[in-house]
């Protein structure tokens, strides 16, 4: 006999052309997602626009920068059309600089040791719980975790830090830098980051003759049944738009028809 | 004089929006064609929409469709030709946009999707030029998939889709698959040469 009703968990909507398709309905609340991808890829637009779409419907976003400063981030962002700074200046959309952070905290340091990151933690969880964020960017977890050299008490901080922030209703993107986003290839620079995340998200290059053709692929995402599909996609003036890559031209030229 | 087929026009208006039409043309009458296809579009129809060039750069149509008296400057093209040329990106043109390659069949299509949703005009259509220009660099059968992908998305959205087509220059499998996606047929094909 089936079940009078399925439970689904509720969404939140990325408000990403074509993602919340792809996710069927959008990211379930609390998330924690690992948007891993290549240099040029679209991952910190990506993400900026994941914190627009909130924005826009009301929600309090942040983002803590730690791969350029914030002010450089916010020219390259300013460029798009669907990015407007009143939302920085009205406090829906909040960039922090990690670099500040870890001089508040007086994190001065090489490398860090536990009591750094249960602070660094701390710090990250208080400043979302005061400004009552509901969707959240780091950017990238990969340059955050350089600092950390266990890879237990990085496993410790992702995981910690991801259950803090769901019980908070947060919606979480971590962006992680990797050098290769084939089918062999790691969608962490640990090792440690794809076990912990609910989801992930890998972005890269198809090359075809000679051209790189941008794609996104949702590999895992609990609690929704997603497509796993390669998806093709452009970063545009109005924000990321996705079509499903064609099958015949979503294998690499070594393994394709034209032949290496 | 430049001669339009008007029998073109009179076909044109047997189609709805969510349309796709396949044009059939030779090599020597493809302007007249083309020019026949898009005028009613534009001036009987009023219809505004995006011309994917694959056959030639977007400044090239655009000048003969000046020579013929014709403005198209509320048309947006986007070129899949200029990019491979050194500098044939610099044009005067504010309504031509760049693809980098015929090659990229989904950006050309997210594009189009693009300049679509920015469109201040209420009927849309998207014109194809050429599907042999792209049977050139593609292959058969993503070309054929992408032809499914690219109608199916426009006929949904009812966005008119035309297609030129020159057939005897188009692989049989890209052929048979134009024939069976597309809603309508304009045949110009068959050219007799006096």
């Amino acid at each position: 006999m089936m079940p009078s009703s399925v439970y689904t968990r509720d969404r939140c909507v990325t408000g990403i052309h074509g993602l919340d398709e792809i996710l069927r309905g959008g990211i379930p609340y609390g998330s924690t997602v690992l948007a891993a991808g290549t240099c040029g890829s679209g991952k910190t637009t990506l993400a900026m626009e994941f914190l627009v779409r909130g924005a826009l419907a009301g929600e309090a976003c942040a983002h803590f920068t730690a791969t350029e400063p914030s002010v450089k981030l916010l020219e390259n962002i300013r460029q798009y059309s669907f990015f407007d700074m009143n939302m920085v200046d009205t406090g829906l959309i909040n960039v922090f600089d990690v670099d500040v952070l870890y001089s508040w905290l007086g994190l001065d340091k090489a490398t860090f040791d536990l009591d750094d990151v249960h602070a660094l933690i701390k710090a990250i969880v208080d400043i979302v719980n005061t400004i009552g964020v509901t969707r959240l960017v780091i950017d990238s977890v990969t340059t955050l975790c350089y600092k950390i050299k266990s890879e237990q008490l990085i496993r410790d901080f992702l995981f910690t830090l991801g259950k803090k922030l769901a019980t908070l209703g947060c919606t979480t993107v971590l962006i992680s830098e990797i050098t290769s986003a084939t089918e062999n290839a790691h969608w962490s620079s640990f090792g440690v980051e794809e076990a912990i995340a609910d989801g992930i998200i890998v972005m890269g290059d198809v090359e075809r003759m000679g051209h790189l053709l941008r794609f996104l692929q949702v590999v895992k995402m609990r609690g929704t049944a997603h497509s796993r599909a390669k998806h093709s996609i452009e970063l545009t003036q109005l924000g990321v738009m996705l079509t499903p890559m064609l099958k015949w031209g979503a294998v690499s030229d070594q393994q394709s028809r034209w032949g290496a | 004089m430049f001669e339009l087929d008007a029998l073109i026009a009179e076909q044109l208006t047997e189609v709805s929006l969510n349309s796709a039409v396949q044009v059939r043309c030779g090599n020597s009458n493809s302007f007249v064609v083309t020019a026949s296809t898009m005028l009613p579009l534009i001036q009987s129809f009023g219809m505004g929409g995006v011309y994917i060039s694959a056959s030639r750069g977007a400044v090239e149509i655009i000048q003969a469709f000046e020579s013929i008296g014709v403005d198209v400057s509320n048309i947006q093209f986007l070129d899949l030709v200029s990019s491979g040329i050194l500098g044939g990106t610099d044009v005067p043109y504010p309504n031509v946009h760049f693809v980098d390659s015929p090659i990229m069949l989904e950006s050309v299509l997210l594009r189009t999707l693009y300049i679509l949703r920015t469109s201040t005009f209420e009927r849309n259509f998207v014109f194809v030029d050429s599907i042999n220009a792209l049977s050139i660099y593609n292959d058969d059968r993503m070309l054929a998939e992408y032809l499914h992908t690219f109608i199916n998305t426009f006929r949904q959205r009812e966005v008119l889709s035309v297609l030129i087509n020159v057939p005897d220059q188009t692989p049989p499998l890209v052929l048979a698959n134009l024939d069976l996606y597309c809603t309508a047929l304009i045949d110009r094909g068959q050219v007799v040469i006096q």
